[in-house]
């Protein structure tokens, strides 16, 4: 799989369109959800997908090939979303003086919507950045550890810890519901 | 192994990315200590809960022009930067032939001409600046992708 990333980032590098559409076709679901994950609703999680790889073209010259493709395309995705949310806060901030808004973390987005699922959502919505992109990674990817580690660029021992503090977080938002 | 410890691997223990070493020592442990017991099965409970929400796909149609977006997006990313080479070179031969002309016209004194001379070239170097530390910047820039 890596051997054939690389072959396919050479490609793109001497500016072969193929190539970056294979590549594309490749990682826009784990794209997408993952941006999902982050931003909670649809329209923008499409968006901000998309824009992760007009970004990674544009700049894929430099890409390093000593590091696997996905981490690299997390970063910038991650980044993306980051600012997004960030954008989002000073907007709503400036509106309505509330912080972040949790009526753009749609429901609509959910598959089974039972009590449940529509509450540990709005939680999610709620956890820190980085207890929220481990969660969903962990979660809802099912990446494992080392995986995990890789894509955030953390050592495994804080992959254990912090994965440890947001669902200690996410137990407790959670408690009615779990007890 | 103690109540710490079993903190440090109780996830690890969970999602079964423990050696049969460390995990026959967690187990042991938990048989005997009520409180991380407790929170072992409250940390199961959520991992259950969690498991069970999925994402709603896409429809097909979406996911079809996915590439077409992107696609589209680069194209006019092309499309702009040819546009603005274009317009460079239309306004750097604008601006040649301006002071070409102007520096040729013997009606202009000497004295506006040197003032002319020296505020353009204060300018020139001024953009030069600018440009070569903007990309000195994107060549170190590590955050460069972050916008503040």
């Amino acid at each position: 799989m890596m051997d054939e990333d690389k072959e396919l980032i050479f490609q793109c590098q001497r500016g072969k369109m193929k190539a970056f559409k294979t590549l594309v076709e490749k990682y826009k679901k784990p794209a997408f959800f993952v941006a999902l994950g982050l931003v909670g609703n649809r329209e923008d999680a499409y968006d901000l997908s998309q824009e992760a790889f007009v970004r990674v073209f544009r700049s894929i010259k430099r890409y390093n090939p000593e590091h696997k493709f996905f981490t690299w395309f997390y970063t910038i995705l991650s980044n993306l979303c980051k600012n997004h949310l960030k954008r989002r806060g000073v907007q709503k901030s400036h509106l309505e003086n509330i912080d972040l808004a949790q009526d753009v973390y749609s429901p609509d987005v959910i598959l089974e919507k039972n009590e449940i699922n529509l509450r540990l959502w709005e939680e999610i919505s709620k956890l820190p950045y980085e207890f929220k992109e481990i969660i969903l990674l962990k979660h809802f990817h099912e990446f494992s550890y080392r995986k995990i580690s890789e894509t955030l660029n953390i050592p495994l021992g804080s992959v254990m810890s912090r994965l440890y503090y947001a669902r200690k977080k996410l137990k407790e938002n959670l408690k009615d519901i779990l007890d | 192994m103690d109540c710490q410890d079993v903190k440090t691997y109780l996830m690890a223990y969970i999602d079964g990315e423990i050696d049969s070493q460390k995990k026959s020592e967690i187990e042991k442990h938990l048989s005997g200590c009520e409180k991380c017991i407790k929170e072992y099965r409250s940390f199961l409970k959520l991992k259950e809960v969690t498991e069970k929400m999925k994402f709603t796909d896409l429809s097909d149609e979406l996911w079809a022009g996915y590439w077409k977006g992107i696609y589209r997006r680069v194209e006019r990313s092309a499309g702009w930067i040819f546009l603005s080479i274009g317009a460079i070179i239309l306004l750097a031969f604008g601006v040649f032939q301006f002071f070409k002309e102007f520096f040729t016209d013997p009606s202009v004194s000497l004295i506006v001409k040197m003032g002319v001379g020296a505020f353009s070239l204060g300018i020139i170097i001024l953009l030069v600046s600018i440009i070569r530390e903007r990309l000195f910047l994107f060549r170190t820039e590590r955050y460069r992708e972050v916008e503040r």
